[in-house]
């Protein structure tokens, strides 16, 4: 299992983060934090999500990408953390 | 730009639509969308009403595949909604651009669990490319013409616009004018030529890999000249027939679990694949790590999600097919490789004797499909039918070739042939079915006597869940658990009873005088073809297994 942090910026609409868990979790990643600011009236949402998996994150972040509302996705530890627990 | 009259949501729906050249839709009306349909009374769009809102949706599919324009759909809120979700889903898995108009209650009942509420838009999420809910009439302009937008942009999908009725009664200036482009596009990398003509100029051993994206790009042409110039034998996904000229003479077939073996041994064999709009399926891979084990990857596709997914490339060729497979096309010496996959080819050609009296589907397939007037649209149901159809009919592109691959719904062949005679009047559609796929979405043989469509039903007949109880025969030890269905319905009286024409065959010598009389027929015909039960479909692949063991008799 590896860690990886995810720094999303997206269009700043109510569902947005509902899609992101969606595909998280329909795409084998196990979430296991998240701080997100959204609906601030600002137009962009912020979204960090941690996620755990066996699955590289580049899988996770092309359909992240795909998503229409999203603006960013970046992987903010790159080199990824072996799970200790 | 606004123009002065004012207009319901209804009306300007309809106003938008006619903006986006949508001229046909399908569709179910109930209490929520009644506004919308309210509206369509004024409209010139013209609405096919179909028996069931699956139907309604794999006719929107059939019209979008078989035209290459969006298919249109409406239900009301509820179980209208929720019958939708079957087509969308199907629409999702085969990229196929779909509008999809459904009712919602009123925005003030929104959440309290009113009378046919349910959330569609948070169903959606997961069977759409995108989805959006209308709560301010002054959005409603502006999110139908990005759903157009995202519905055929990049990799097409389906698309959901959920609109509440206070909405679709509520009053707004004029449409906008403006088509909107997408603002979030996904910015593709610069095609990575250089290092994929270095793998093309290495290849002994090339084969090109078709899937269902070269017809959604439009890039037949573009990718025939590529198979021209290069000379690379070429083998197909089932979504990806129609793409290469079945004559072509380094033209292989399809490959996967049904493929032909000549198509199955040259991936296997290859050195170099190059895969075009295709996804590495694991109906077309087999055991994915003895999948082309030789073979460095070309892979062509308009979707970043797809490269590295299920295979890693060692080239990836993202953006547009039209563009990038002519900057690719370069000569190759590959005449001793060519040569193996024509001997291949022969040596592994159809067998079409079949002792006995009783019927052999893949003959019937074939003989259809040698009379079938140029420009013939097939569509399909799921199941053993559907892989003969995919094994023993030629087409000659990918919009005369409806199937589910995807998702491989049954229900589906009768409801697209709708949608695909809609489109494309003049054309001849047969629509090939299996015993049990059709009762899926009998109800849309209503639809066909509406509207007189002219749609030739092939059903091929077993009396069986057939590629089940092959799989019960193959897999489970003859365990044969619920795929009997010898309590069918007498067919031809079905069909009779929706004033379509039928006939029912069961021996050899029937065969050819049928399908000429279903041809000459001008109206909507049903063909039952009674075939043997125990007939299975090869070559298989096993699950989880390299597609070169595949099995091809027992
Ligand atoms: C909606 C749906 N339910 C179940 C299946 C599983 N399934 C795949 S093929 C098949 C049998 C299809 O029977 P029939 O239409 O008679 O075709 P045959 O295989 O006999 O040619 C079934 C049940 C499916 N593909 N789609
Ligand atoms: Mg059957």
């Amino acid at each position: 299992m590896n860690n990886y942090q995810l720094m999303i910026k997206a269009d700043d609409k109510q569902v947005v983060l509902e899609r992101i868990l969606q595909v998280a979790r329909y795409r084998g990643f196990l979430i296991s934090g998240i701080h997100a600011q959204v609906n601030t009236g600002t137009n962009i949402g912020t979204i960090e999500l941690l996620v755990r998996s066996e699955r590289p994150i580049e899988l996770l972040v092309d359909q992240i990408n795909k998503l229409i509302d999203i603006k960013e996705v970046k992987v903010d530890n790159s080199a990824p953390q072996q799970c200790i627990a | 730009m606004a123009t002065e009259k004012k207009l319901t949501g209804g009306s300007l729906l309809f106003n938008v639509l006619e903006q986006h050249g949508v001229e046909h839709v399908f569709g179910y009306p109930g209490g929520a969308i009644m506004p919308i349909y309210d509206a369509l009374y004024d409209s010139n769009v013209e609405h096919f009403l179909c028996r069931h809102e699956q139907g309604a949706a794999f006719s929107a599919v059939g019209y979008a595949r078989a035209s290459g324009k969006v298919g249109v759909c409406f239900a009301t809120s509820g179980p209208g909604a929720t019958n939708l979700i079957t087509g969308l889903a199907d629409a999702l898995a085969d990229s196929i651009p779909v509008v999809a108009i459904t009712g919602q209650v009123a925005t003030s009942a929104m959440g309290s669990d009113a009378f046919q509420e349910i959330d569609i838009f948070g169903l959606s999420l997961a069977c759409t490319k995108h989805s959006f809910q209308v709560t301010d009439i002054n959005d409603l302009a502006k999110v139908l013409h990005q759903a157009f937008a995202i519905a055929l942009e990049g990799r097409q999908g389906p698309v959901l616009v959920d609109i509440p009725k206070d909405v679709q009664l509520a009053e707004v200036n004029g449409c906008l004018d403006e088509l909107v482009s997408l603002k979030n596009k996904v910015k593709l990398p610069p095609a990575n030529v250089g290092s994929a003509i270095a793998l093309l100029n290495q290849a002994k051993q090339p084969v090109l890999y078709v899937g269902g994206g070269v017809g959604m790009a439009n890039a037949v042409d573009e990718l025939r000249e590529f198979a021209s110039i290069t000379g690379v034998p070429s083998v197909s996904t089932l979504k990806g027939l129609g793409a290469i000229d079945p004559e072509d003479e380094n033209y292989l077939g399809m490959l996967g679990m049904h493929g032909t073996k000549a198509a199955n041994l040259a991936v296997q064999q290859c050195d170099l694949l190059i895969a075009v709009g295709a996804r590495f399926d694991d109906r077309v891979t087999g055991k994915l790590n003895e999948f082309a084990p030789n073979a460095k990857v070309i892979h062509f596709d308009i979707d970043t999600a797809e490269i590295n997914k299920r295979r890693v490339a060692d080239a990836a060729i993202l953006g547009d097919l039209k563009v990038n497979l002519p900057a690719l096309a370069i000569p190759l010496s590959i005449a001793t490789w060519q040569g193996k996959c024509q001997q291949m080819k022969v040596d592994f050609a159809w067998d079409y004797n079949h002792p006995g009296e009783s019927i052999f589907a893949p003959a019937v397939l074939k003989e259809v499909s040698d009379k079938m007037p140029k420009n013939t649209c097939v569509t399909t149901d799921v199941g053993q039918h559907q892989m003969w159809a995919a094994q023993h009919m030629l087409f000659d592109d990918p919009s005369n070739f409806l199937t589910s691959g995807g998702m491989g719904t049954m229900g589906f062949g009768v409801p697209a042939a709708v949608g695909a005679q809609v489109s494309r009047p003049t054309d001849c559609i047969v629509a090939v079915s299996g015993d049990g796929s059709f009762m899926m979405n009998v109800q849309e043989l209503s639809t066909i006597k509406r509207f007189q469509l002219p749609v030739k039903i092939v059903l091929i007949d077993n009396a069986k869940l057939g590629m089940v109880r092959q799989w019960q025969d193959l897999f489970f030890n003859g365990r044969l658990s619920e795929t009997d269905l010898a309590d069918n319905p007498d067919f031809v009286m079905l069909a009779n009873a929706f004033d379509i024409k039928a006939k029912l065959i069961s021996k050899k010598s029937e065969v050819s005088d049928a399908i000429e009389d279903m041809m000459n027929h001008d109206g909507p015909y049903l063909l039952q073809v009674k075939i043997n039960a125990q007939d299975n479909v090869w070559p298989l692949v096993p699950p989880n297994t390299a597609n070169d063991k595949m099995m091809e008799s027992t």
